[in-house]
């Protein structure tokens, strides 16, 4: 609860300096843990576990019990689109790069974007070689 | 008139003095690391999967990942791994209590958020050394599989023989099939595995700083967030490990 006592041997200037008047995102000088705001940012905590978990079930149900009846397609998309899913909840909620400045934001998301590239490239080779090699007339 | 709000604005946010991005020199490049292992992480598994693309039989989950501890020879897909889900995402949550803990100098609540983060991370570990062993008895390591005179009864319990063109495919490509899959299986899960281990350790050194009083006297808790950053991306990657290998 001490966090503004500063003592004498004040060591902050040999690990990063006081960066604390450069910046004044997230990591605002709250004090009480058992205020109102506090305990709203720690049901949201728990409201996004809860999401968490309600989609693993999900998809360990899809799993277990339609992976032979759903057509591959469909199941595999839908594997995607909840694994997408739970990723954006983590990364801006957990990480809290939802409460960060855009700039930043767009700084950090924009050179993941390669990702599109080269899954579509690499897999579609993939899957060229495995037709080559399966119509070839002889190995 | 609005442009030239919008210059002067512009101005003042990168013109020095304050942090445009409004962040931390050491949280920045926390996250700058991160997108650097997203990259690793996203080699590791496109590669994964191009050479999927390019098998004509793969191993189904359903078949490789069905046993759980003390239950014997029961068949029981995919709830081992379940619970390891579970596990990480109980203890990121934990994690971002620490975090949210720091924010308010709250120091008994980092300590004791610290401590169940610490706990998850090991359960985490301690079932991914009991699925490495359990696999290991199977006949599964580095470099296992390679001999393609090898009976078929040796690989066909990790296949779903009921699909006609796996089983009429198994002869020809099932060993190196199965070679493959193993070996992606365990340098992935074991470069994760690394990760979380390490993770373990910074937070156990945060946890002695945090109990020394050294945050307090900082006047920040910096140092959890981070730490937190770098738990959650552990999370992350695994939220794709589970889909790629488990579910697809």
């Amino acid at each position: 609860m001490s966090q503004h006592h500063h003592t004498e041997d004040n060591i902050q200037h040999l690990y990063e300096g006081d960066q604390s008047k450069l910046y004044s995102g997230v990591m605002q000088h709250h004090t009480d843990i058992n205020s109102a705001e506090s305990k709203k940012q720690v049901g949201r905590i728990w409201k996004v576990f809860w999401i968490l978990l309600a989609v693993t079930v999900v998809e360990v149900l899809l799993g277990m019990y339609f992976s032979y009846s759903i057509p591959k397609g469909i199941l595999n998309t839908l594997f995607l689109v909840l694994t997408l899913f739970k990723a954006g909840y983590i990364v801006a909620v957990f990480m809290h790069l939802g409460d960060e400045v855009k700039s930043f934001l767009i700084t950090v998301l924009i050179p993941l974007t390669l990702f599109i590239w080269f899954i579509i490239a690499f897999l579609a080779d993939g899957g060229f070689w495995l037709h080559m090699n399966s119509t070839a007339p002889m190995r | 008139m609005a442009h030239s709000a919008t210059a002067a604005a512009e101005t003042k946010v990168w013109g020095g003095g304050r942090s445009p991005f409004n962040v931390s020199y050491g949280k920045m490049m926390m996250w700058f690391f991160l997108l650097s292992d997203a990259f690793t992480f996203g080699a590791f598994l496109i590669s994964y999967g191009t050479t999927r693309f390019f098998s004509a039989v793969w191993p189904d989950p359903n078949h490789v990942f069905h046993a759980f501890p003390f239950m014997g020879h029961a068949n029981l897909p995919l709830l081992f791994v379940s619970l390891m889900t579970f596990i990480l995402i109980m203890s990121s949550v934990t994690m971002v209590l620490a975090v949210h803990a720091g924010h308010y100098g709250d120091r008994q609540g980092v300590i004791k958020w610290l401590l169940w983060t610490i706990i998850g991370g090991i359960a985490f570990l301690s079932c991914q050394a009991w699925e490495w062993t359990h696999l290991h008895h199977q006949g599964a390591w580095w470099g296992s599989f390679t001999d393609a005179n090898a009976p078929l009864e040796s690989i066909k319990g990790f296949f779903n023989m009921n699909d006609a063109k796996v089983a009429a495919a198994l002869p020809g490509h099932g060993m190196q099939a199965t070679h493959d899959f193993y070996n992606y299986f365990f340098t992935i899960t074991g470069f994760h595995g690394g990760h979380v281990a390490s993770g373990v350790v910074f937070l156990i050194m945060v946890l002695i700083n945090t109990v020394n009083g050294t945050y307090d006297r900082r006047g920040h808790y910096e140092m959890v967030e981070k730490i937190g950053l770098y738990w959650h991306f552990v999370d992350l990657v695994w939220v794709f490990v589970f889909t790629c290998f488990y579910l697809l």
